[in-house]
């Protein structure tokens, strides 16, 4: 069963059958984590870097800031028997639009986000591939753990 | 190189926008005219007006009570929202056909179209703009030139993608380079056969270029920030995916900032159950 995580949206499953998949990963981004042992898998599509921007839609809409979806996105893979020190991590998306600078780069804003919450909570990413000006497609089947990549233009890749 | 001639000979194979719009835009353009006018133009045409009651009933729009007449709905409306939806209305025959040039399926670019044209129609509202009507159309058919253009994409793919890949083109260019036109300035010409205003064929013309628009700069710096919002977050989003410049100085001289931008973006989400239950009736 295909359980699509939409744009600002968060999933996790320990169903054999299933396989999480977000679409068009713009400047947004899509982390895909995976626990073999435990058959676990979950997968976050967050678009903006920090919640300090609205306060009530963060509320709302944990899983549209990097700083509130991130720890949930653990959370609710360790509620379902996930251990961290087993987690496999993909990061993917941040793209930018050309010429984007500064605070505008939402995309690369993005990345640094998750980079800061990474660092601190002794996360080690074990693939990424952010940034340049493609979409993305990221996949994860839970029976093994594949984690498809597909790029706009070009084919997919498992990763 | 492909001969020109050909490709914009392509212009005639697109079904063009129905009379109605051009007068619906007219009265909307003409200060004398008023309510009754529009409801009229559109009560003579059976399929806007079938059109228009699909789309002012849907979740879009979220009204409790139904409407069940174009005089009930000018009046709860207002003008502006009956000419975006009328425009909505006639605007899809082009748009929701699969774009395999460019790696869009059915219902992409329109897709795209209608979250550009909210986002436009917002920020007109954000920069008291007086031409919300004239952006929202925009908006909506910026992209024309892409169902022209999608098969010589597709022939050229290979030289494009090459380009782009590089970091020197965007895909606009690479598409004016390996093809000899892009699909904004085939889409500007679609408008000009279609008999729009100078000013939306400029905007249409610019909307990747919005530093070189003389006719409506601002008008046309919306589209395209509304336009890069829609690529950000990947929607309608095809093989040239963000692969096109952003003009920031512009934007940033209207008073637009990073944290309205964020702010654009984040209202979306919200929109996005509508505008999808509004796509799989129109």
């Amino acid at each position: 069963m295909k359980l699509i995580v939409g744009v600002a949206d968060m999933k996790v499953s320990n169903d054999p059958n299933s396989e999480l998949v977000t679409y068009s990963l713009g400047s947004c981004i899509g982390i895909a984590i995976y626990d073999a042992a435990a058959r676990v898998g979950g997968m976050l599509h967050f678009m903006l870097p920090e919640s300090g921007l609205d306060k009530d839609k963060a509320r709302q809409k944990p899983f549209m800031f990097a700083d509130t979806g991130i720890p949930r996105l653990f959370k609710a893979a360790y509620e379902l028997g996930a251990a961290k020190s087993r987690l496999r991590v993909v990061v993917t998306g941040g793209s930018q639009v050309l010429d984007q600078q500064g605070f505008f780069n939402i995309g690369q804003r993005n990345q640094m986000a998750v980079q800061r919450i990474f660092d601190r909570n002794n996360v080690v990413v074990d693939f990424s591939d952010l940034g340049g000006n493609a979409n993305r497609t990221l996949r994860l089947a839970i029976r093994g753990g594949q984690t498809g990549l597909k790029l706009s233009g070009r084919g997919e890749k498992f990763v | 190189m492909t001969d020109l001639r050909t490709i914009v000979k392509g212009i005639a194979g697109l079904k063009p926008v129905p009379r109605v719009v051009h007068k619906i835009l007219a009265i909307q353009q003409d200060p004398d005219s008023s309510m009754d006018d529009l409801a009229r133009v559109i009560s003579h045409d059976a399929t806007t007006t079938a059109n228009l009651l699909k789309a002012a009933n849907s979740a879009l729009y979220g009204r409790t009570k139904p409407i069940e007449s174009v005089q009930q709905a000018v009046v709860f409306l207002g003008m502006d929202e009956i000419v975006s939806l009328a425009l909505m209305s006639n605007s899809s025959d082009n748009l929701k056909r699969p774009q395999e040039g460019y790696g869009l399926k059915t219902d992409d670019l329109w897709r795209n179209g209608i979250v550009s044209a909210l986002v436009s129609q917002e920020l007109c509202q954000k920069l008291a703009l007086d031409n919300g009507h004239l952006v929202f159309t925009c908006a909506l058919l910026k992209d024309i030139g892409k169902v022209v253009l999608e098969q010589h994409v597709a022939a050229f793919a290979k030289e494009i993608s090459e380009l782009v890949a590089r970091g020197d083109h965007s895909f606009e260019e690479a598409e004016k380079q390996v093809i000899g036109i892009d699909h904004a300035e085939l889409g500007a010409m679609t408008t000009q056969v279609w008999q729009f205003s100078e000013k939306m064929v400029d905007i249409i013309k610019y909307h990747h270029r919005p530093g070189e628009s003389v006719l409506a700069p601002q008008e046309t710096a919306i589209v395209h920030l509304s336009d890069t919002v829609c690529m950000m977050m990947g929607i309608g989003a095809g093989s040239d995916g963000l692969a096109y410049r952003f003009d920031q100085q512009l934007i940033e001289s209207m008073g637009i900032s990073d944290v309205d931008l964020q702010e654009i973006m984040a209202g979306i989400p919200e929109k996005l159950d509508d505008i999808e239950s509004f796509i799989a009736l129109s």
